[in-house]
C-alpha cells in the first residue's frame, strides 16, 4: 500500500493522527529556570515522569511506560559511556538529543510497518559556568524544538510539553508573561504549578488567544490538588558533588500540597 | 548509538552492568593478550601503603603520594584515596593505570545503577562490584601487568555504621571490624595499628577525629621510614598525604593547609 509515494504521506499522516490521540491525555510538565538551577514539576496519580539521566541533565517525560523505558535507557547508555570514555564535561544534551534520539525517532516513526514510539519527551540541561540552561523538547518524529540559541531567537529560561498543541502554546504564553528566574525555588515551584494547571485546562481546548483568568486558574489548581500528588525534581547549581539531580522531598512539596 | 527498534525485546529481567555495556561496546579491556606476557622488563608504575580504619565518627582512609617503577620514583603527588560516591571510597595500592580505570568504572556503575534502576546500589552490591572487577582483571595480573590491591571503605547511612573492606587481587573481599591497610609498606602500618588497637589507651573505634588525623600522619611515617616506595611527608614542598574521612554526612577530604597545620604541631 506503500509503494506509491502518496499513500507513505497518507500513512505517516494517519500515524501522526493516531499518536497525537495516543497522548492528548498526557500530564503536562513544566520545567523552568530559577537562582539555583531548574526545576522539574507535574501532577501525577502513580508513574513517575521526571527522570534524572546524567550529572546535570534530566528528562520529563509523556507517553507509553513500554517506549518510555526504552528512551530513557537508551540516553542514559549514551551519556554514561561517553562520560565514562571521554570526560563528564563532554556529555552534551544538545548532541545527545540530535545526535542520538532525533534520528533513531525519525526512523521508528517513518517506518510505517513498524510500531512507532510513543512519547513526547523534555529535557533540561543546567549551564555550566557562564552558559545559560538548555530545553529541549523532542517529539515522537524526531522533531526538535529548543529554547533559543540561534541568532534573532531569544533564550527562553523554560520548556514544556503537554499533550496537545493547544495546552503547549498555553503554558509558554503563560510563562513568558511570569518572572521566575532570579527567584528562589518556592516561587519556581508556584509558577510551576500554575503553568501545570493552565496546561491542564486546555487540553482538550482549540487553541485560543487568552489565557484562563487568574481565578480560574486558581480554583482549578485547588481541584486537581486534591486528585493527584506533585512530582518534583531540581537540577541545583549548588550541589557538592558533580550529581546535581534532586527529587524534592514531602518536605518541600508538602506546603503546596496542602495550601489549597 | 541508539539501535533502531526491533521487535524483540531488549531489556533482560537482570538489569545489564555497566562493565558489560562498556565491552559491548567494546570500550573496556577483554580477555589479555599473549603479548602481555613477553614483556618480561617492562617496569610497571606502582602506587605503595594505604590505610583505613574505623574511628568514632565513621572511617578515615589515608594513602601517601608516592608512585614507584622499579627503584624510579615517578611521581611524588599521586593521589590514591578516590571517591567513588557520596558515601564510598577505594584506596589503591598496586598498578595506578589499572586501578584508576577500576575506580571510573566503578564511580559510573553505581551511578548507571541508581539512574537505570531508579533505586540506589546496596552497599553490597557495591562491595562485590570491585571485587568482580578485580577478578575480570585476574587475567593481566597472572600475566605480571597490573596487579591492585584495593580497600573499599563506606558508610551505610540506613544503618548508620561504617564498613570496610580489602581485597586480594583475585578479587576475595574480606570484611575488618577495625583497620586495614596493603601495599609494601602496609607491615609497618598493621603493626603500630594493632599496636594501638589492642593495648593503646582505648580501641581504634573510640579515636576522636582529630586524634585520628595524628595517628594516620605517624603510621605514614612509620610506613616510609624503612619502604622506599612509600612517600613521607616532603616539607618542603608541602606534600602531604591525602586523608580523607566518611561519616554520615559524607566524605571530606583534609585540606593541606589543615595537614600542614597538625603535621608540624604534632608529627614533624
Amino acid at each position: 500500500m506503500i509503494e506509491e509515494p502518496y499513500r507513505w504521506v497518507e500513512a505517516i499522516s494517519n500515524r501522526r493522527e493516531y499518536i497525537e490521540h495516543q497522548l492528548a491525555t498526557g500530564s503536562p510538565i513544566a520545567a523552568l529556570t530559577y537562582n539555583d538551577g531548574i526545576l522539574f514539576l507535574t501532577l501525577s496519580r502513580e508513574r513517575q515522569k521526571i527522570f534524572e539521566i546524567y550529572d546535570r541533565i534530566a528528562m520529563g517525560v509523556i507517553g507509553h511506560p513500554g517506549d518510555i523505558e526504552r528512551l530513557r535507557m537508551a540516553a542514559i547508555e549514551v551519556a554514561s559511556t561517553e562520560g565514562f570514555t571521554r570526560s563528564t564535561s563532554d556529555v552534551s544534551l544538545r548532541r545527545l538529543a540530535t545526535y542520538s534520539l532525533s534520528p533513531a525517532l525519525k526512523t521508528a516513526f517513518e517506518q510505517v510497518y513498524g510500531a512507532p514510539y510513543l512519547a513526547r519527551m523534555l529535557f533540561a540541561e543546567l549551564g555550566r559556568k557562564n552558559e545559560r540552561n538548555l530545553f529541549i523538547r523532542i517529539d515522537y518524529d524526531g522533531s526538535i524544538h529548543t529554547n533559543g540559541g540561534s541568532h534573532l531567537r531569544t533564550f527562553e529560561d523554560f520548556g514544556v510539553i503537554s499533550g496537545t498543541t493547544a495546552s503547549t502554546n498555553a503554558m509558554e504564553k503563560f510563562l513568558r508573561t511570569h518572572n521566575f528566574a532570579d527567584g528562589d525555588l518556592a516561587n519556581a515551584l508556584s509558577v510551576a504549578l500554575d503553568t501545570w494547571t493552565v496546561g491542564n485546562l486546555t487540553l482538550g481546548e482549540e487553541p485560543r488567544e487568552e489565557l484562563p483568568a487568574p481565578d480560574q486558574i486558581a480554583k482549578h489548581r485547588a481541584e486537581q490538588l486534591a486528585n493527584f500528588v506533585i512530582e518534583a525534581a531540581v537540577l541545583e547549581q549548588s550541589a557538592r558533588l558533580p550529581i546535581t539531580y534532586r527529587v524534592l522531598g514531602n518536605a518541600e512539596l508538602e506546603p503546596f500540597q496542602r495550601q489549597n | 548509538m541508539m539501535e533502531a527498534r526491533a521487535g524483540e525485546p531488549q531489556r533482560t529481567p537482570m538489569p545489564e552492568d555497566f562493565a558489560a555495556l562498556l565491552r559491548r561496546q567494546g570500550h573496556f579491556p577483554n580477555l589479555p593478550t599473549q603479548a602481555a606476557a613477553s614483556q618480561t622488563n617492562f617496569l610497571q608504575t606502582q602506587a605503595t601503603t594505604i590505610l583505613a580504619f574505623k574511628f568514632a565518627d565513621g572511617v578515615l582512609v589515608a594513602g601517601d603520594r608516592r608512585a614507584t617503577a622499579g627503584n624510579v620514583v615517578v611521581y611524588d603527588r599521586a593521589d590514591k584515596v578516590l571517591e567513588i560516591d557520596a558515601h564510598s571510597l577505594m584506596a589503591i595500592a598496586g598498578v595506578p593505570a589499572t586501578a584508576w580505570e577500576m575506580a571510573r568504572v566503578l564511580e559510573h556503575s553505581f551511578q548507571f545503577y541508581r539512574r537505570s534502576q531508579l533505586q540506589e546500589m546496596s552497599l553490597d552490591g557495591k562491595v562485590r562490584a570491585l571485587s568482580k572487577l578485580l577478578r575480570d582483571n585476574f587475567g593481566f595480573v597472572m600475566q605480571g601487568v597490573g596487579i591492585v590491591v584495593p580497600i573499599f571503605a563506606a558508610y551505610d547511612v540506613g544503618n548508620s555504621a561504617a564498613r570496610l573492606y580489602f581485597y586480594d587481587a583475585m578479587g576475595a573481599q574480606f570484611e575488618v571490624a577495625d583497620y586495614a591497610a596493603t601495599g609494601s609498606g602496609s607491615a609497618a602500618v598493621r603493626s603500630i595499628l594493632y599496636y594501638e588497637n589492642t593495648w593503646g589507651k582505648k580501641p581504634l573505634q573510640k579515636w576522636k577525629h582529630d586524634d585520628a588525623v595524628v595517628l594516620a600522619l605517624q603510621v605514614l611515617e612509620t610506613a616510609a621510614e624503612a619502604d622506599t616506595a612509600t612517600g613521607g611527608v616532603d616539607k618542603r614542598r608541602a606534600t602531604f598525604p591525602i586523608i580523607k574521612t566518611i561519616t554520615e554526612a559524607g566524605i571530606t577530604t583534609l585540606p593541606e593547609k589543615t595537614l600542614a597545620k597538625i603535621y608540624k604541631k604534632q608529627v614533624g
